[in-house]
């Protein structure tokens, strides 16, 4: 679907994307991940044919980009604004247009849109008019309206309340369901890790990790259990997989041997007793790319360090 | 090519549903038709009304002749002039002045003249009253006073007025323009100058108008941050052609409703006669073609480097700056009419007339003026599209870069690395 083979973006100081690699398989819904100025939007700008690479290959449906194929891709920009004095209607049917609708099939489905939207009623007000998540919402609708096979999503929760951002999250699922591709990008990793079935972690340009997002939690999940239970905990301790039990009244942490199933544990826990909770211990995505870019030897900004969940 | 004509029409229609674009395009004739025909209707609409003045005549044989030679009637057929002596002699002047500027306090009569005995020498009278602004009356008195001093003077000489008049009369230097087929045609310098001056304002200002117009809007779509979202489906190039042929467009509909409005006050203007009829019966439409040939070559030309600079600025103040030399290239162009009409076939004229910066307006004045060489104005709209051609090329350029470049904005080394890249 996407493929971008060994490009790099040299800008006057700094290398914005260093020889970096990624294919993106199609139907799935993909999350570019990595803290601010890591390269996302210059790689997505480079896929889109803004800006030119100074080294490598990108290729989207297996061509490289021409005028043809940016009608079936459909890009929301971090950079994006709207016409302001337009009306709205208006102004999504021209952006429906330059992606080679006719105006009246534009029409009919940014009213669909308007209303899924909860904008309906609001066609003939101009842009300005419009609170700044309304106006994203807007500008989310111009990006689908043409029933894209791939869109490419800059930060697009950016300034939007959790009514809406869930609103557009059950779009997007919705949207890969009907089998578009969706490459999702953003610096608020925990934000998408829900949606995403496979990610890229980015950062100084370079990919740190990628693959599907089950693989990696299971990779970086922790050996440790945090459960509650009624029982001997002496006896869970004694079980080969279990290394090391502390007890915090009934809540207890266990850690668990090198490589063992957690659960087979809760079996054995189960036995022997009741269990009212029981949680792996699942490394955020944030603490996965630290513990990556780490153990890789690589530098941090020291915000991504510090901010948690940023 | 569908995708700019697409943003040809949102930036046309955004333009002509604007406010603005409908009282400029409404205002801009009245307040031209005002300044050409406000003075002559003003004049006729101040209504004449009597003016009542009272003579003391110390020279003694003026009054009779002055009143007989300020024998005008108004409109309705009531004499202009109420006019009377108060025989007084130099003794009794401060009196009967003191009598006579209360009646003016009064509003008894408008004024008074006082003739002075030596006036055939001197040629000096006072006028008294309140309003001395009235200046079309003050005139009318002053002719009639100046006419009988003069025939006083002449008769004194045994001479007759009406026939010295007859000698002194001067010559009026009729001039006919001998054109390419030998025709002669009516128009003197007045009428070719006025009207090339008037066409040549006219483009003048729209091309740097609707120019500027172009740049603005690049500068407003670098901040309102569209730009991305429309790269993403169309080519640079579609975006800034589409962009200067809207913008052109409304520039051309501005023409189109000036053109009706224009017809309408010719039409008028005929039946009314004067300059207006003139400069109307002279127009032929092969010169409005020109016209409208040069504006769109002029404007195409012009607004392409707007464009240009429009890409690499962030604000109109800084636009401003970089597009002070392409100005001064156009301000050049109204600075020369005077060399180009006197001698329109000179060698001077004939190149600058072919210089891409200078051909819209000067060629179109030497069309104007004198009708060159078929040759030389195919040359000029050859030179012309070439111009347009290349600056295009440049500017898309320009665009592609700038255009996404926020903040600080490129210096003129930067900008031809660009040149040099794309």
């Amino acid at each position: 679907m996407l493929s971008i083979e060994n490009v790099t973006k040299r800008y006057e100081g700094h290398t914005a994307v260093d020889d970096f690699s990624l294919t993106i398989e199609p139907g799935v819904i993909y999350g570019l991940l990595g803290p601010n100025g890591a390269g996302k939007t210059t790689t997505i700008r480079m896929a889109m044919g803004i800006i030119q690479p100074d080294e490598g290959k990108i290729e989207i449906f297996g061509e490289p980009l021409s005028e043809s194929l940016k009608e079936r891709i459909g890009y929301l920009p971090e950079e994006r604004g709207l016409y302001r004095k337009m009306k709205i209607l208006d102004h999504i049917i021209f952006l429906a247009e330059i992606k080679g609708l006719s105006s009246k099939t534009a029409a009919e489905r940014a009213g669909r849109w308007l209303e899924r939207v909860d904008l309906a009623g609001w066609e003939d007000k101009p842009v300005e008019a419009l609170s700044k998540g309304m106006q994203q919402k807007i500008q989310f609708v111009s990006t689908i309206i043409h029933e894209p096979q791939m869109v490419i999503l800059d930060e697009p929760f950016a300034g939007l309340d959790p009514i809406n951002t869930q609103l557009l999250k059950d779009i997007i699922v919705e949207m890969k369901d009907e089998g578009c591709t969706v490459i999702l990008s953003t610096h608020l990793m925990e934000q998408v890790e829900k949606l995403c079935e496979r990610i890229c972690l980015i950062n100084r340009g370079r990919k740190v990790l990628e693959g599907g997002l089950a693989d990696i939690k299971m990779r970086f999940s922790k050996n440790v259990v945090s459960m509650r239970f009624s029982g001997d905990a002496r006896e869970l301790e004694a079980h080969p997989d279990v290394e090391k039990v502390s007890e915090f009244g009934q809540d207890l942490s266990v850690t668990l041997a090198e490589g063992a199933d957690p659960g087979v544990m809760l079996r054995h826990a189960l036995d022997g007793g009741r269990v009212d909770r029981f949680e792996i211990g699942e490394m955020s995505l944030h603490d996965i790319f630290i513990a990556q870019v780490r153990e890789e030897g690589g530098e941090l900004d020291e915000e991504d360090a510090d901010s948690g969940q940023a | 090519m569908k995708k700019m004509l697409i943003v040809v029409r949102r930036e046309y229609l955004d333009r002509v549903k604007k406010k603005s674009f409908l009282i400029g395009t409404i205002l801009g004739p009245i307040l031209m038709g005002l300044l050409i025909f406000a003075p002559a209707l003003l004049f006729k609409l101040s209504p004449e009304t009597q003016t009542t003045i009272t003579v003391i005549d110390l020279a003694g044989d003026v009054y009779a002749q002055m009143e007989t030679s300020l024998a005008d009637t108004l409109d309705d057929g009531t004499p202009k002039f109420i006019i009377r002596e108060v025989e007084v002699d130099v003794t009794g002047l401060e009196e009967a002045k003191r009598v006579l500027n209360l009646e003016v306090e009064n509003d008894a009569i408008d004024g008074y003249v006082v003739i002075p005995a030596d006036i055939p020498d001197e040629g000096k009278a006072v006028f008294y009253g309140k309003r001395i602004g009235d200046i079309k009356t003050l005139e009318r008195i002053e002719r009639a006073l100046s006419n009988v001093v003069i025939g006083m003077r002449l008769f004194s000489r045994g001479l007759d007025y009406s026939e010295v008049k007859g000698l002194v009369k001067g010559v009026d230097l009729e001039t006919m323009q001998v054109t390419d087929k030998g025709a002669e045609k009516r128009g003197g310098f007045d009428f070719i100058f006025m009207s090339s001056l008037l066409f040549i304002m006219m483009l003048y200002m729209t091309i740097l108008m609707w120019g500027v117009a172009v740049q603005r809007s690049i500068i407003e779509e670098k901040n309102n941050r569209v730009i991305e979202v429309l790269l993403s489906s169309l080519r640079p190039e579609d975006l800034l052609f589409g962009k200067i042929f809207g913008v052109g467009a409304v520039g051309l509909t501005q023409y189109a409703i000036w053109g009706l409005f224009g017809t309408i006050m010719t039409a008028y203007g005929l039946t009314m006669g004067g300059p207006v009829a003139e400069l109307a019966g002279n127009l032929s439409f092969a010169t409005l073609g020109f016209f409208i040939l040069y504006y769109v070559l002029g404007f195409l030309f012009y607004a392409t480097m707007f464009a240009g600079i429009g890409s690499v600025c962030n604000t109109d103040q800084e636009a401003q700056q970089m597009q002070t030399p392409i100005v001064l290239c156009l301000v050049f162009t109204i600075l020369v009419p005077m060399m180009v009409i006197q001698r329109p076939d000179s060698l001077f004229a004939t190149v600058i007339s072919l210089v891409p910066f200078f051909t819209p307006i000067v060629m179109f004045m030497r069309i104007n003026v004198l009708m060159p060489p078929a040759w030389q104005i195919a040359l000029s709209v050859v030179i012309m599209i070439l111009a347009i051609r290349f600056a295009g090329k440049l500017s898309a350029r320009i665009f592609r870069t700038g255009i996404l470049m926020y903040g600080k904005k490129p210096d003129a080394r930067e900008i031809l690395k660009w040149l040099k890249r794309a």
